[in-house]
């Protein structure tokens, strides 16, 4: 007799789609490990098609992280990892991670819940039989992911794209990571027993690209102006793109949100309303720990986000079947390569978003993405004409950040932006 | 003076004065190539016929322009290294050869405000796996490439091979060094064991190495005391500015062994001999552990340190904690409770070479040494 | 016989005058640390209080980090090791100590015997230490010995996150600007304070009990945030802020005994 209930899954909307299937992910990974299949825990930008394909269920330590910094149960678990001798001073997300993980070791190693644990908003999620890193977004990734293999005694599965001081990719670059696809897939068939299933690594490689086909659609709406689509909304989906882009759950969800969106804009339903004063670009992870705060501020002075380079860290469009496609795809992250790829990327978004200014995170936690922000600021100011601000915060240690520099901040933007456009013929 | 005195004397005069030292290379017609930290292969610079010079930023430096390039929570020896670009220090260099195997250095790489041509590349980072061996050896290609295109020069084969025999060579008398300087702490002030150590980032490696033999040679010869105070084993980036290892004099306690980046960690590991040079050198970063900066999950560098100790009867591992370097931070919690377990004294001081605090470190390893 | 310890640190002089090791004839404070005339008029001060001059002294310790400048000193010793001896003499039987002072904030742990087997300091980011309490004083407009009267009133601590002093202060401002009481806020201010000094204390350790020393334990409102922090039952020493000269004085008594 199946407990599960009847789902209507049709019927839903997209936020309602994406409030179902996100924590679905989660608890996959607790029934999975219930019955006794495996569980990976996996880097943001990890390549998940390889465990998917062996019918290994994954969670995702950021995006978790993430959420518990969202819920504002971060301080708890960054002491945990403090106390256990991480320095402040290394990314939160991983502190984060590395706090929790304790919590679970030691409820796992004796039976009894943790005091801190039992008070925390986060979402359970099961100890892992394997992780998986990907350094295309920061070399932190290495290292959190070897603590992680050794602290618990579990394979680690390395997939290291080299840093790509030249682009496009080179061909040694790929040869090597097809490699590594390789050495992983020997692993995975020794820790489960089996050979690989390359059949179904094909049909989840193709169910990948229909997700990010998906995804990237989102992404387009911004070319209308006022826009129908808040880039907030894509900080909250691409918890999917990253949890669930080798399940139907995202594309699901993402064509629910295209046809929101095509219905939006046959309405005129703008994000904003009428209000939609200025368009800015958010260049680096989102404050997780102000969400709410950082988004008001915004919306107090109509600057609507159209635009942001990180979630397009998702795009991994490659031709299934072909290794070496998918190698590329990637290892291309343009925080994986070189300053003029970089301000490339950069600049498009600019252009496609329509954007009049650009808010740039220098993050405590990220130094991959913060060092390069004054020459990325700088290229796109010079290029295209549009202001930059920078401020300082954290994605989940809210010790790091101060809503009042920030507000500053945008105030400055808001003032620069209005200067601009005034100076130009008050065009609005 | 001594024998001995004299010896130590040319390597301080070398350490202390990099530039003038450089300098003078440069003015006998040798081309200077700069190596930002961390491994970047020397030997294919050597063999090009030039001096690769070590930039691990410089004692105490005055750090000011490089806050308009860097947040603060870069760490201060990448803060160095960008003020003595901005200020003309580097100006000297003919080439510099970046690798990028933490975050700040693959920002670095991008941001070089100096004037030399700047050469990147990548270390694989899934090192033992032989897929590894193939891309670093193709990385060193694309070295090699750059290095013979900015010089205008051919850069063989052979030339590699007799270079990484200089280099094995000096690799060979620099482990020896260590194990006769920790006989010697009388002679060997952490200072001057240093000295000695950093004068090989910029001299010619034969030159170093027939130095280093010589010093040998003469510190042997003197019969070994026994040492009343404290010994310790320095473990991290490097043990800079000179004033903190004087610290150590000043509280009797005597540098016996180092897992040092600028230091042990540069010439622990031979590169294996071979018919293909670049396959030979990909092959030693593969070989190569303990340092955080080159992966492997069963991190092996707590058991290494644990074995030095004992190696060198060292009473403690005192951890030079780069502020702001992650990848060292990352150890720490792994190894920590390691040393517990085995019963090995450690601490943790914080450095930064650019403000570091000497006060405070000296009240640390003062009480340190009374806990001992 | 009398031995003197003198602790000269950043921001205070600190001087303690003790017979045969047992008894504290006379102890002195001045609020000026090194590179003044600090150890000389704490040192001036102590014997004021006593019929005693330098002659009659046994053994002279210095500690602090003026500890090499003060000529009169026989020996240096660390202020680590002076803290643990003095806070000990104070508290026996005492496991973990927590000195917050000027610019420092230090963890100690002890073992069954009172040696000290793990300490911790902070870095050089003033997050935790008495200057930053300093600082949110003078913000508030509050006098330093009022802060700990206005903790004891809040009802229902701000939530002040920030260490940086620098974004910490203009949270304050904020929070000021928000009309929150300014009770709440002062709490706020000292649950952020006991919060960068417990991960100094968990670093070493946490033990049965805590002995809290330095300028910062003056003020009851850190004490109490600290305990309520760590779950356990703090003291806090009976001359907290010559805690250490206690110690440098005890010191120098047993260098001689010996």
């Amino acid at each position: 007799m199946s407990e599960e209930k009847t789902v209507d899954i049709e019927s839903m909307s997209a936020k309602d789609a994406l409030g179902y299937f996100l924590p679905k992910v989660d608890e996959d990974a607790r029934k999975a490990k219930k019955e006794g299949r495996l569980v990976c825990w996996s880097a943001s930008v990890a390549p998940p098609e390889f465990c998917t394909a062996m019918d290994i269920a994954i969670v995702y330590p950021e995006t978790h992280a993430a959420g518990i910094g969202a819920r504002h149960g971060a301080p708890a678990m960054l002491e945990v990892a403090e106390n256990k001798g991480y320095n402040q001073d290394i990314c939160s997300y991983c502190r984060v991670n590395m706090g929790y993980m304790e919590l679970i070791k030691q409820e796992a190693l004796t039976g009894k819940t943790p005091e801190v644990l039992k008070n925390s908003p986060a979402s359970p999620i099961p100890l892992p039989d394997v992780v998986l890193t990907c350094n295309n977004i920061c070399n932190t990734l290495l290292k959190w992911y070897e603590n992680l293999a050794k602290e618990l005694n579990v394979p680690l599965i390395n997939i290291d794209v080299p840093f790509n001081h030249e682009f496009p990719v080179t061909k040694h670059a790929k040869q090597y990571i097809v490699g590594e696809f390789k050495h992983a897939i020997s692993q995975l068939e020794e820790l489960c027993g089996r050979p690989f299933d390359y059949e179904k690594f094909f049909e989840v490689q193709k169910q990948t690209q229909r997700s990010i086909a998906a995804w990237n659609k989102i992404a387009t709406y911004f070319k209308y102006k006022p826009s129908p689509l808040n880039g907030f909304d894509l900080f909250n989906y691409m918890g999917l793109a990253v949890a669930a882009r080798s399940l139907n759950y995202s594309e699901i969800t993402f064509n629910k949100f295209l046809k929101e969106l095509d219905e939006k804009v046959a309405n005129k339903k703008w994000a904003f309303g009428d209000n939609e004063k200025s368009r800015v670009i958010w260049e680096g992870i989102a404050v997780w720990i102000a969400l709410g705060h950082t988004f008001k501020e915004l919306k107090g002075q109509g600057a609507l986000m159209t635009g942001s380079a990180y979630p397009g860290m998702w795009d991994v469009s490659y031709e299934p079947g072909n290794l070496e496609s998918m190698a590329e795809a990637y290892s291309r992250t343009y925080i994986n390569c070189c300053l003029e790829q970089r301000g490339a990327v950069l600049e498009k978004v600019v252009r496609d978003g329509k954007c009049d200014g650009l808010i740039m995170h220098q993050n405590r936690s990220c130094k991959n993405m913060s060092l390069l922000n004054n020459e990325g600021g700088q290229r796109v100011q010079k290029n295209l004409g549009v202001p930059y601000v920078i401020f300082d915060g954290d994605q989940t240690d809210a010790r790091n950040f101060s809503e009042a520099q920030f507000d500053t901040r945008v105030e400055a933007l808001t003032e620069m932006m209005a200067d601009k456009k005034a100076s130009e013929g008050g065009n609005h | 003076m001594s024998q001995i005195d004299e010896l130590i004397s040319k390597f301080q005069e070398v350490s202390n004065h990099p530039q003038k030292t450089v300098l003078n290379y440069k003015q006998q017609g040798k081309r200077l190539v700069g190596m930002m930290p961390y491994y970047a292969p020397e030997e294919i610079v050597y063999a090009a016929g030039c001096l690769p010079v070590g930039m691990f930023g410089a004692q105490k430096p005055q750090i000011a322009a490089a806050r308009t390039y860097l947040p603060p929570f870069a760490c201060s020896l990448m803060q160095a290294d960008m003020e003595l670009q901005l200020n003309g220090t580097y100006d000297c260099l003919d080439a510099v050869i970046f690798s990028v195997p933490c975050d700040t250095l693959r920002c670095m790489s991008q941001k070089w405000h100096g004037k030399a041509p700047v050469i990147v590349f990548t270390h694989p980072q899934n090192r033992k796996i032989r897929p590894a061996v193939d891309f670093l050896k193709a990385e060193y290609e694309h070295v090699r490439a750059e290095l013979e295109r900015i010089l205008g020069v051919k850069i063989s084969d052979l030339a590699i091979q007799e270079a990484i025999n200089v280099y094995n060579e000096n690799r060979r008398a620099m482990r020896e060094f260590c194990d006769v300087a920790a006989q010697y702490p009388q002679i060997f002030t952490p200072v001057k064991r240093h000295d000695v150590i950093k004068a090989r980032w910029f001299m010619d490696k034969a030159e170093h190495t027939a130095l280093i033999r010589q010093l040998i040679d003469a510190v042997k010869k003197e019969p070994v005391q026994p040492w009343n105070g404290k010994k310790v084993v320095l473990s991290g980036i490097m043990a800079e500015p000179d004033e903190f290892l004087d610290i150590f004099n000043e509280f009797n306690i005597a540098v016996v062994a180092d897992d040092l980046a600028q230091e042990s960690r540069q010439f622990r590991t031979d590169v294996p001999s071979g018919i293909d040079p670049l396959e030979q050198l990909a092959q030693q970063w593969q070989d190569f552990d303990g340092c955080p900066l080159a992966l492997n999950p069963d991190k092996p560098r707590g058991q290494m340190l644990i074995d030095m100790t004992k190696k060198y009867k060292a009473d403690a591992v005192v951890v030079c904690m780069m502020r702001f370097c992650d990848p060292e931070e990352f150890d720490y919690p792994i190894y920590k409770p390691e040393f517990e377990e085995a019963g090995v004294r450690y601490t943790v001081l914080d450095l930064d070479i650019e403000s570091p605090s000497l006060e405070q470190l000296r009240t640390r390893i003062q009480a340190f040494s009374e806990i001992l | 016989m009398y031995t003197l310890g003198i602790d000269v640190g950043s921001s205070s002089s600190k001087a303690v005058i003790l017979e045969d090791g047992k008894k504290i004839i006379a102890q002195a404070v001045v609020e000026i640390g090194t590179g003044s005339s600090g150890p000389e008029r704490v040192l001036d001060e102590v014997f004021e209080k006593t019929n005693l001059k330098i002659e009659d002294m046994a053994n002279i310790i210095a500690t602090g980090y003026g500890r090499f400048n003060v000529d009169c000193a026989k020996g240096e010793v660390s202020e680590i090791t002076c803290h643990a001896k003095g806070a000990l003499f104070e508290c026996p039987g005492t496991t973990t100590i927590l000195d917050i002072g000027g610019q420092d904030v230090k963890s100690i742990k002890l073992n069954s015997q009172g040696l000290v087997m793990q300490f911790a300091m902070n870095d050089k980011c003033a997050a935790g230490t008495g200057r930053f309490l300093d600082v949110m004083s003078k913000v508030l407009e509050i006098p330093m010995s009022e802060m700990g009267d206005w903790y004891f009133k809040s009802k229902h601590p701000a939530a002040v996150s920030s260490t940086c002093t620098v974004f910490a202060e203009s949270e304050v401002i904020s929070l000021l600007s928000k009309n929150i009481p300014k009770e709440d806020i002062v709490a706020g201010v000292h649950q952020s304070i006991a919060a960068k000094a417990c991960a100094l204390v968990r670093r070493v350790g946490v033990g049965d009990d805590l002995t809290m020393t330095g300028g910062g334990s003056r003020d009851p409102g850190v004490v109490d945030a600290v305990s309520k922090e760590l779950g356990i039952p703090v003291r806090v020493a009976l001359h907290p802020q010559a805690v250490g000269a206690l110690g440098a004085a005890l010191i120098a008594y047993d260098k001689i005994k010996k």
